[in-house]
């Protein structure tokens, strides 16, 4: 850290100081401030644009055309869109997705936030607990799927189905993975499991941010947990639990590593979201054109979940 | 919080967090097992064989060291690369004044929120058509330039609360807008680096698609394990020990570094002095 210099400015210089470390007061500016800020952005400008701004234009782009494989592109302007619309496999794959993402959501946040509001009354004595839940954040959504492949299993092999005959429920056991539904159970599941660990950590910082004089107050009025829990807590901590939320929308409605892992889509494509429609198009079968506009409509989606959060962003860019 | 904490409630929240983690211990346990006792479902410990086998047979089939060091050279390129330039970025866009800056920073700051199969089809066909594809730099470009979403975004808002005397006194002092962001922003900027850093680690080390589709023959370990995957249930012990080799380093990383993960939370809150 630099000395900080004690003596006073010269007149002028406060009035021309804008906040920005520009030219020092009567020293020559051996550099404009845009050519400066040109060459700190540089590597910024390059990487961002190569790899974000001319893949979505592109994307775009490739959404009108008809190429497959390696045969000659061919301009068929809203084709790809509306075959996408009369495609029955796609349009169930809309479905699969709103079902997955919502189910998801309503899982991990629902768990994740009360945990965190049972938390607060003990935060001491269940940090190790907390640790032991948060921890699959470090885990990535490819092992979750493999770790829960093994749960899944059919026959008696499968812990889910050991467990269900050991409590007497054995006409619920099932070949998890093999029906469309409970493949799709199986799929909010995982996910769920993998990704409680956000909504854990931002509504447990929104809960600890309530002040103590009014769970105080409340604890004096000879308030119950539950009670202070439902009527002041819940309402105080809903800014983190709604970041949480939203987060967890997004980043469901995006997935692909875990439906590739756990189900490849399957059985008989039942569980295909629209992100892995876009890379079954696109990659395997090398319908390009077919699966960027199947991307753009992952791309709408998305953007419609955000609207809010990038009007936000958008206001307090300064 | 006030008064004694109910019984009730430490039971509760303990028994969610031991059933978190019987998935894990599951597979820690299959990766042990002898395959006919992995049948048997892998929590028979009583009359299961425990087996080193699995482990011998992945080390000796698979290319397993190799992608450990393909995971770590891509992650740490792909690191290191971001929590170099983000913050240049940030500080730039924050005290510099220059033609469409803000412009520039809604579009940075709102890609967060674009999927990655947004890059895969134009990616694809460019690292084809210029031979980048089974390059490791075909992956490290796109994890760093969609890092720049969100790391960005952090190091700004770290910014906001720093304190603008300093900035001022180095300007005073003759330095200018690189020196000081080199001599007096950066030496301070040490706790948002670092979020960016442990997220970036754990999400390149995590991901499976890019990888997947942008190298062939030197793969990463998710990659691998997708590999390992690719036959069905026979080889579910082989599957336990690549999820476990895949998942232990991230793990770790994460465990060591959670306290900051909840500091790191209230970003805002961040000044030093």
């Amino acid at each position: 850290m630099s000395a900080v210099d004690t003596r006073l400015p010269p007149p002028g210089a406060r009035a021309a100081h804008r906040g920005s470390p520009g030219p020092a007061p009567g020293r020559r500016a051996w550099m404009p401030e845009s050519a400066t800020a040109l060459l700190l952005l540089t590597p910024v400008i390059l990487l961002f644009g190569l790899s974000v701004i001319y893949p979505v234009i592109e994307t775009l782009r490739i959404s009108f055309w008809e190429i497959r494989g390696l045969g000659r592109p061919r301009f068929v302007g809203f084709d790809n869109y509306l075959r996408l619309f009369s495609d029955p496999v796609f349009l169930g794959t809309l479905w699969t997705t709103l079902i997955f993402t919502v189910g998801v959501t309503i899982v991990a946040v629902t768990i994740g936030w009360t945990i965190a509001l049972l938390c607060a009354f003990a935060p001491r004595q269940t940090s190790i607990f907390r640790l032991m839940i948060f921890a699959t954040f470090g885990i990535s959504e490819a092992v979750a799927g493999y770790i829960w492949i093994g749960i899944f299993r059919p026959g008696d092999a499968g812990l889910l189905n050991g467990m269900l005959s050991a409590i007497g429920l054995a006409d619920l056991a099932q070949p998890w993975l093999g029906g469309a539904n409970s493949a799709l159970i199986a799929l909010i599941i995982t996910a769920a499991w993998s990704a409680v660990g956000l909504p854990l950590l931002l509504s447990f910082a929104s809960v600890q941010a309530i002040p103590r004089s009014i769970l105080e107050a409340a604890y004096m009025d000879g308030a119950k947990p539950l009670a202070m829990m439902w009527h002041i807590m819940v309402p105080l901590s809903l800014p983190g639990a709604r970041v949480a939320i939203f987060l967890t929308l997004l980043s469901s409605l995006r997935a692909f590593d875990i439906v590739f892992v756990l189900t490849a889509g399957g059985p008989a494509r039942a569980t295909e979201t629209v992100g892995f429609f876009m890379y079954r198009e696109s990659m395997t079968q090398f319908n390009l054109g077919y699966g960027a506009a199947a991307t753009i409509i992952l791309l709408i989606g998305v953007l419609l979940v955000s609207t809010p959060a990038i009007a936000q962003r958008t206001k307090g860019a300064k | 919080m006030t008064g004694r904490a109910p019984k009730w409630i430490i039971i509760v929240v303990g028994f969610v967090g031991c059933l978190w983690i019987v998935p894990i211990i599951g597979i820690v346990a299959t990766s042990l097992q002898t395959t006919d006792s992995i049948a048997r479902g892998w929590w028979h410990f009583g009359e299961n064989t425990f087996s080193l086998q699995a482990w011998r047979t992945v080390w000796q089939t698979y290319p397993l060291a190799g992608s450990l060091w393909v995971s770590a050279k891509i992650t740490l390129a792909a690191t290191i690369l971001t929590m170099v330039t983000a913050p240049a970025a940030a500080y730039t866009f924050h005290y510099l004044r220059f033609p469409l800056r803000r412009l520039w920073l809604i579009i940075i700051i709102n890609a967060f929120v674009l999927p990655q199969q947004v890059v895969i089809i134009p990616l694809f066909q460019l690292w084809r058509d210029v031979g980048l594809l089974d390059n490791m730099g075909a992956v490290i470009i796109p994890f760093v330039g969609l890092s720049y979403a969100w790391a960005v975004f952090l190091v700004k808002s770290f910014l906001e609360d720093f304190p603008k005397e300093l900035i001022e006194a180095a300007r005073i002092d003759g330095c200018g807008p690189i020196r000081t962001f080199t001599q007096v922003v950066l030496p301070n900027l040490i706790s948002p680096i670092a979020a960016c850093g442990i997220l970036q680690f754990l999400w390149c080390w995590n991901t499976l698609l890019l990888p997947m589709l942008f190298l062939r023959s030197d793969i990463s370990l998710t990659v691998l394990l997708a590999r390992i995957a690719g036959t069905y249930d026979p080889n579910l012990d082989q599957q336990a020990v690549a999820a476990i080799v895949t998942a232990v380093i991230p793990l770790c990383i994460f465990l060591l570094f959670q306290k900051q993960f909840a500091a790191g939370n209230r970003v805002s809150s961040g000044g030093k002095e």
